[in-house]
């Protein structure tokens, strides 16, 4: 599958080949540490200073290359289709080769980085769980009454959150049970013929 | 067992033959205990033909009385003994407190898990759903190519009366399943609750 690049992106990565490979290495970590932490403007002023080039033009640079960074670990683009993609740029072989390094450096954390910004639930981070026997209330003395308390730890988007439930031995060996049949359709014929066809 | 004043009175007068014959005594008795374990309160509960002739300012004074006494036993877990010096005491003759006892021994074990049920606890689970789902890709990351859990607790809030919702969180397969993890600590808590049983 190959990345098509619009006209603009194609022209903002223009930029690219009028520099040193060095500096274009330097512009790949830019890219990459803005797509871990945020844009930071400075940086291409102090930047286009150096190259003695118009900071809008440093600019567009750095977020072109950000885009093809995210566009090609997206779609999770083979090499082969990314080199054909960026061939159409009419760049050097050198070039070519560095851009492909970035990418494979890359793609898996800014895949992960992108999977942030789907919409999600609080994910299972960890549960505890405390055995108890009550043995007298308001309402009745001398109980015997077996309970089990949890403390279940959720995380959402790096947000905690810890819920404290409680539940009966019954109710806990029927949760067991159900989540046990729930991880046996995973073996089933026909969840391993789908985990194995779509790829 | 303490009781109070008034309902010391009111036994007293169950207790007197000039009030209440033995079958009518006998019948009060049971429709306390009746009334205390049916689910819904009614109204109509005194209207038995035995009491027409007795005044309702007694009848209903003398239903208090017995059915706050009832579940101060049920409470106390009081037995035979308890039971029968606290109404020979307030003037009940062998054969009354013989006719309590026994309706007693009937209605105890009801009341009891009744009273059990009243209290505060944490939110309960009652409950456990799940879906198994195979992540293709979303608006921001292609080709996930990954099964997920989306699991459901119902939950129940406080009493009986209380709300139930339910806790929504997802989870991996190796969360799910692996040892340390949700279904095997369940699995830890159950069987040390096993072995609690057999201490």
């Amino acid at each position: 599958m190959l990345l098509v690049l619009s006209d603009e992106h194609k022209e903002h990565l223009g930029f690219l080949p009028e520099v040193d490979s060095v500096v274009v290495s330097e512009f790949g970590r830019i890219a990459v540490e803005f797509l871990r932490r945020g844009t930071n403007p400075k940086i291409y002023e102090g930047a286009a200073r150096k190259l003695s080039a118009d900071a809008e033009t440093v600019q567009h640079g750095v977020e072109g290359l950000m885009y093809l960074l995210t566009e090609s670990s997206k779609l999770m683009i083979s090499e082969v289709d990314f080199q054909d993609s960026v061939l159409v740029l009419g760049f050097t072989d050198e070039l070519n080769q560095l851009l492909l390094q970035l990418y494979l450096e890359h793609r898996k954390e800014v895949r992960h980085i992108l999977s942030e910004l789907t919409p999600s639930l609080p994910h299972y981070h960890n549960l505890e769980w405390r055995l108890d026997v009550q043995v007298a209330s308001r309402a009745l003395r001398q109980q015997v009454k077996p309970t089990v308390s949890m403390k279940l730890h959720l995380e959402d988007r790096g947000e905690k959150s810890a819920k404290v439930l409680q539940t009966d031995p019954a109710t806990l060996i029927h949760l067991i049970q159900e989540l046990e049949k729930a991880l046996a359709e995973l073996k089933t014929t026909h969840c391993r013929r789908i985990l194995r066809n779509i790829k | 067992m303490e009781l109070s004043e008034s309902v010391q009175k009111g036994l007293q007068s169950l207790a007197d033959p000039m009030l209440f014959d033995l079958k009518t005594f006998s019948v009060l008795i049971e429709v306390a205990f009746q009334s205390l374990v049916s689910a819904h309160a009614d109204s109509s509960v005194l209207d038995q033909p035995e009491f027409k002739r007795i005044d309702q300012m007694l009848l209903k004074h003398c239903h208090n009385a017995a059915t706050t006494c009832i579940l101060e036993g049920v409470k106390q877990n009081a037995d035979k003994s308890t039971i029968s010096s606290c109404l020979e005491d307030l003037r009940f003759d062998a054969e009354r407190t013989d006719v309590f006892y026994s309706i007693y021994q009937k209605y105890r074990s009801d009341l009891e898990t009744l009273l059990s049920s009243i209290g505060r606890c944490p939110p309960h689970i009652n409950d456990v759903s799940w879906r198994l789902e195979y992540r293709i890709k979303n608006g921001h990351v292609h080709k996930v190519n990954e099964p997920s859990y989306l699991i459901s607790l119902n939950v129940e809030n406080a009493n009986n009366g209380g709300s139930s919702e339910d806790l929504h969180f997802s989870c991996t397969m190796e969360q799910l399943q692996v040892h340390n993890d949700l279904v095997g600590k369940m699995k830890d808590a159950a069987k040390s609750l096993e072995k609690a049983t057999q201490l």
